[in-house]
């Protein structure tokens, strides 16, 4: 015992209590939280424990996938309309918000007009893609039209405000530059800003892309084309072995498009790296920002 | 009072540039913040002169050389280039300075994702309408004039290259062939060789040296590199704390002379030094 | 002026490979336009449209009677709260799992990715509608439809936080003799804990949105009102709806972005 005597020193200091509070009070919110939401949505134990069943019971049937029915049925070319829908839609996003987005970034734009534009991106964000395709059907009709513009309409706000925060991330020298020589502010815009953006920017329309295809599959369940319809209507005739086949088939081209699009995305960031330019850690940070802020953004 | 010369279609030679004086009359910068980077600053730099401008950091030379082609407001006093006041001048007033005074950056400021010769066309930037130049469309003239540019600073061959692709020493001269294809009267350089090693260091002073005399463009250089100043500089302007302390020719400055601008003892970091002593 | 030295280089021409992949996509551009009834002209007829007349004004007694939008409102904010915690719940052992850092063998780190992958892919009110033709309308379709999706996001991001943590205390708990589940815990998920908190808020947040549009096809919340409505074309309800609904979830979103400014 003598060994571990250790000789008189400062006294013991006590443990912090204020992280353990914290987590006391954290886990009670979400005990709470729980609770209320379990009884207001009236979810009882035999309803949980039965809801496996009942859903393994409905999977079950998907198998296997009637693929051959679905060919003819042309659901593939369903499936590409929901990608044509999403492309069309990413490119209509893509070309309103990048000049927008020039008007909104904190260091090239003045007061009176950057905040203005910042609220429209968020006002626009704000409203899913589906509410907007409820909106606009009564007007332009049911159709893929629809939900190109839906999807347009909505991208507008996340890519604006995506390129928005890449503006004002960059390295100011060469926009300082352009100034010295007599420049005026589109030059500097077009010479000093667009270049150091446009991989960052890329990517980000590439990545909207891959969310916008599972929007456009969403937005055909109420009519506004692609293949949504197609799942609606086959659930609704219990057909699942074509239900089966619907989800496989969009799985696969969901998939193929997400591994093409993070391919040309990754080429891309990389060949931006080889530049002095914008540090790359940066780049993957905003990569993983987008990340986190995509998939309803 | 708008300064608008004559465009000129091959390189200009000494004479023909009339007479140019750049005054600084009892100007202040005070930074929003509080900084006050220059007090009161008073000189007069003739047309065709070298003047090379030392100080420590903070010292004010990056705020004089700005506030020179109004990148950053003076909030007092007068800056004439000719003539021409630049306090308070309007924005089209300003562009139109600024196309004839060329700047060279410590960071070269160039836009690395694109051709040299790209680079260099944007110094005619405020001459030629936004239009072409933001579709690529330079006119004939400005390409050759860009292509000669490059040709004076010795790497046309790069024309092509993609700017991050060159060494430190040769993005430099991309900013100098920047700065010269907007034919101006005046170049500035903000520590053009802050970021090079002491061999290119002296080929890009040798460069802007050079220029000078061939050119007769006035030239005004930042430098913190003390030996650097005496082997190119001939006049001398020492700024402390937002002051003039010293104005005088690059002959009659000795170690006491750097001391008292630095306001310490000379350093090794103060040097830049030969290749032999790069440890 | 030049001395006749070095000849200037010739203006390279643009690679056969760019021009192809350049051409390729303006013609799949241009017939995926065709393909999706690309009509410029209707933007502005959109605009003009008397339908918009349907909009307005805005029926403030209906919209605040609570029986039409606060209940189901509550409803909708029930069902994010809980496909948070039921996703974000899952999604901690998951993204261990799938994360090369954590993953204790490789099958479990290919089959956890490979299942998240496809389950990822899956839009997410498909899994809705299908889980209402499994287990009924209503909000526990909604709930269980919106866990599936938190846990599909919650994965993706915490894995990628996994993958980048410092591997160092890992290394040194495993160092220690300690078998792997125990060694991540200790070695790992204290690290990784602050990010973990704030993507489920963030992931909260996209609940709170998406639990919105669920209801539209039948999984319970505010947009089964929404559905009902537009069906008998009462837009004008649907606007007064969409702005009360526009200000609790900013309300919402604000005091999330700052509780997660807090941590991070």
């Amino acid at each position: 015992m003598t060994a571990t005597h250790a000789p008189p020193t400062a006294p013991r200091p006590a443990p912090p209590t204020g992280v353990k509070r914290r987590r006391a009070l954290l886990a009670l919110l979400l005990i709470v939280g729980a609770v209320w939401s379990l009884t207001g949505l009236d979810i009882t134990l035999d309803r949980v424990l039965g809801a496996p069943g009942d859903a393994w019971d409905i999977f079950k049937r998907l198998w296997p996938p009637a693929m051959g029915e679905a060919l003819d049925r042309g659901v593939v070319g369903k499936v590409f309309e929901s990608v044509y829908i999403a492309w069309i839609g990413t490119i209509i996003g893509a070309v309103l918000s990048l000049p927008l987005a020039f008007l909104a970034a904190t260091n090239v734009a003045p007061r009176w007009i950057r905040i203005p534009v910042r609220q429209l991106f968020n006002a626009i964000r704000a409203v899913p893609e589906l509410i907007v395709a409820v909106i606009f059907i009564p007007i332009t009709g049911l159709g893929p039209w629809a939900g190109t513009l839906a999807i347009g309409l909505h991208s507008v706000g996340t890519l604006g405000k995506w390129a928005t925060e890449t503006i004002e991330g960059i390295d100011t020298g060469p926009l300082e530059a352009v100034e010295a020589t007599g420049g005026r502010w589109v030059s500097g815009m077009r010479w000093g800003v667009l270049p150091q953006i446009m991989p960052i920017v890329a990517s980000f329309w590439l990545f909207r892309f891959e969310i916008n295809v599972r929007a456009s599959a969403v937005l055909g369940m109420i009519g506004a084309g692609g293949v949504g319809a197609e799942l609606v209507s086959q659930l609704r005739f219990r057909n699942f072995t074509a239900v089966g086949a619907v989800l496989g088939i969009t799985v696969l081209v969901v998939l193929t498009i997400d591994s093409l699009s993070a391919a040309v995305r990754r080429r891309i960031i990389a060949g931006a790296a080889r530049t002095s330019g914008p540090d790359v850690d940066g780049d993957r940070n905003a990569e993983a920002l987008a990340d986190l802020t995509g998939f309803r953004r | 009072m708008s300064w608008r010369l004559p465009a000129f279609t091959s390189t200009p030679t000494p004479d023909n540039y009339p007479v140019r004086v750049i005054r600084f009359e009892d100007v202040s910068v005070t930074y929003r913040g509080g900084v006050q980077a220059l007090r009161g600053l008073d000189l007069t730099i003739e047309d065709g002169e070298f003047v090379v401008i030392v100080g420590l950091s903070g010292a004010g030379k990056s705020t004089l050389l700005r506030a020179l082609n109004g990148l950053v407001p003076a909030t007092s006093g007068s800056i004439t280039v000719d003539g021409t006041e630049v306090v308070g001048a309007s924005a089209a007033e300003l562009r139109a300075i600024r196309s004839r005074i060329g700047m060279i950056f410590q960071t070269f400021n160039l836009v690395n994702r694109t051709s040299v010769l790209n680079n260099v066309l944007m110094g005619r930037l405020g001459s030629v309408p936004a239009w072409r130049s933001t579709f690529g469309l330079w006119p004939a003239d400005d390409r050759e004039r860009a292509m000669q540019a490059l040709e004076r600073v010795g790497i046309v061959e790069k024309a092509y290259v993609r700017a991050s692709n060159l060494s430190g020493g040769q993005q430099q001269r991309v900013g100098i062939a920047r700065a010269l294809v907007q034919e101006p009267s005046v170049m500035l350089a903000d520590e053009p060789v802050a970021s090079l090693d002491p061999v290119t260091s002296r080929q890009v002073m040798g460069d802007l040296r050079r220029i000078n005399r061939d050119l007769g463009i006035t030239t005004i250089v930042n430098l913190h590199y003390l030996d650097l100043a005496r082997e190119f500089g001939s006049r001398l302007v020492g700024l402390r704390d937002g002051e003039l302390i010293f104005d005088g020719d690059i002959a009659d400055v000795d170690d006491d002379t750097f001391m008292e601008i630095y306001g310490r003892a000379i350093g090794d970091d103060d040097l830049v030094g030969t290749q032999d002593d790069q440890t | 002026m030049s001395d006749g030295g070095t000849a200037r280089p010739v203006r390279p021409r643009p690679r056969l490979r760019t021009l192809g992949i350049a051409g390729g996509l303006v013609a799949f551009t241009l017939f995926a336009a065709n393909e999706v009834h690309f009509d410029a002209s209707t933007v502005w007829e959109v605009w003009t449209n008397p339908l918009w007349e349907m909009f307005w004004p805005i029926p403030w007694d209906w919209v605040l009677d609570r029986s039409n939008v606060l209940d189901p409102l509550v409803e909708t904010f029930q069902i994010a709260i809980l496909a948070t915690i039921i996703g974000c719940g899952l999604a901690l052992p998951i993204s261990f799992a799938m994360s090369r850092l954590t993953t204790p063998n490789r099958p479990t780190y290919l089959v956890s990715r490979a299942v998240m992958n496809v389950v990822r892919a899956v839009p997410d009110l498909f899994w809705a509608k299908l889980l209402v033709t499994a287990v009924g309308i209503g909000a526990f379709a909604g709930t269980w439809a919106l866990s599936i999706f938190s846990l599909a996001v919650m994965v993706k991001l915490f894995s990628e936080t996994i993958d980048n943590a410092d591997p160092r205390p890992l290394e040194a708990a495993r160092a220690t003799g300690s078998r792997h589940l125990p060694a991540v815990r200790t070695g790992v998920l204290p690290t990784v804990l602050p990010e973990y908190v704030a993507y489920a808020l963030y992931v909260f947040e996209l609940n709170i949105r998406a639990s919105i549009v669920l209801g539209l096809v039948g999984a319970g919340g505010i947009g089964r009102v929404l559905e009902a409505q537009r069906q008998f074309f009462r837009f004008d309800r649907i606007l007064g709806m969409l702005c009360i609904v526009f200000v609790v979830v900013f309300v919402i979103e604000q005091v999330s972005v700052a509780l997660r400014k807090r941590l991070v």
